[in-house]
């Protein structure tokens, strides 16, 4: 703690580790595994970042495959079960004349996961393959998509809403479908690949690959 | 990039030279503001919670709806989604408000609980979940689309909610995490 960090210099060349819980910084060459102010465990980078972006990637790639194929959910009226996917509702939204409605619903349920996906898994790509890419262009596209990611637990509100509202038994009702487990995970698991990725390796990855290896092994202590 | 956070006047922000993010804002940040703001939206959870957001008349019948009733219906059909709606809307933000009220409570009356570092873990992991807003948004478009089936009444739990969403954007704009880990140390 005695040192004090400088700008313009990478908390790695001036052997200082930065907290994630309290934000303060110490000194990480002594091997020290925990924050001496708040106590919570420290590292120079978040441990193990991109193998579990990836991982979440991957899950979420797996189950956006469900949540659009099968009923999101179903419509039960007069006896007969009429059942909907992300898609057939927003194409009943535009024939209902509901444009804007269908817009947003679009936006937040198939954009959004969809988008955010293809971002995250080339952002981990450029990281993981060292592409030579701007890198504070590729922080932009990361900060948008954390931003705009968790609009797209918009539908699943919407589906809590219209089951509370159609309860009527078997002349009326609406009950969640497989796809609406499935989407949670793809919102849920996407979620958390962004928060679980650490911006500074973005930086990391275009430094000399001797530099890199010298930091995993710091990483894997 | 590491560095040393100059003395800031108050309204200022530092940014990092490499990404020119924020990472560290000298904003209004009053804990005892903040405690009783929190005070208010959590008075103000209970009706919005309980209170019917919509009601509306189908086959004959008045049928009113509010937040919470919706995601215990599906509990038995859906439990994952069942919970995350949960979770983001009704537990995520009463709990975000409970904690920053406890801990503004403490560090405004100079008590240092043991478990106030926890809290103040805590607290930063449930910003990303509290997504009011985004309810509010969902509610809209339920709105719309239910037009087409019924007469439409808007319930006195959504001005509550209204309310309470102000009042949570309001508590978490201002409140700064890294603010209450100096003014712990200084404790």
């Amino acid at each position: 703690m005695s040192k004090i960090a400088l700008a313009g210099k990478s908390g790695k060349q001036q052997g200082l580790q930065v907290c994630g819980i309290c934000g303060n910084y110490s000194d990480y060459l002594s091997g020290i595994t925990q924050c001496p102010r708040c106590g919570n465990d420290i590292s120079l980078r978040k441990k193990h970042s991109l193998q579990k972006t990836w991982a979440l990637l991957i899950t979420a790639i797996i189950f956006i495959v469900p949540a659009n194929a099968y009923p999101i959910t179903y419509l039960l009226k007069n006896n007969i079960l009429y059942p909907d996917t992300i898609f057939s509702g927003i194409l009943s939204l535009v024939e209902s004349d509901m444009r804007g409605i269908a817009l947003i619903v679009f936006i937040a349920s198939i954009v959004v996961p969809v988008l955010k996906i293809i971002a995250l898994a080339f952002i981990a790509c450029a990281v993981q393959f060292r592409w030579k890419l701007s890198q504070k262009k590729q922080l932009l596209i990361f900060g948008f998509v954390d931003w705009i990611g968790r609009w797209s637990i918009l539908d699943l509100f919407v589906i809590s809403i219209m089951v509370a509202v159609f309860d009527k038994g078997q002349i009326l009702s609406v009950y969640p479908g497989i796809a609406a487990t499935s989407f949670t995970i793809v919102v849920i698991t996407t979620l958390f690949a962004a928060n679980s990725f650490d911006t500074r390796l973005i930086w990391d990855a275009q430094r000399p690959a001797k530099k890199l290896s010298n930091q995993d092994s710091l990483n894997n202590d | 990039m590491t560095s040393e956070i100059p003395k800031l006047s108050v309204g200022h922000v530092a940014k990092c030279i490499r990404c020119e993010r924020v990472i560290y804002k000298n904003g209004w940040c009053n804990p005892s503001g903040l405690l009783a703001l929190c005070i208010t939206a959590l008075l103000v959870t209970i009706p919005a919670f309980n209170q019917p957001l919509i009601s509306l008349h189908l086959l004959g019948i008045t049928e009113e709806t509010n937040l919470l009733q919706g995601a215990i219906m599906m509990i038995e059909i859906a439990p994952i989604v069942s919970f995350v709606v949960l979770f983001c809307a009704v537990i995520a933000p009463t709990l975000l408000i409970t904690s920053i009220a406890i801990s503004s409570a403490c560090i405004t009356f100079d008590h240092k609980p043991i478990f106030l570092p926890k809290l103040f873990k805590i607290t930063r992991l449930l910003i990303h979940w509290s997504m009011l807003e985004v309810y509010l948004v969902s509610l809209m478009v339920a709105i719309f689309k239910l037009m087409n089936y019924a007469d439409l009444y808007i319930g006195l739990g959504f001005y509550f909610f209204v309310a309470l969403l102000l009042l949570n954007l309001t508590i978490i704009s201002n409140y700064s995490n890294r603010q209450y880990w100096e003014r712990y140390h200084n404790l």
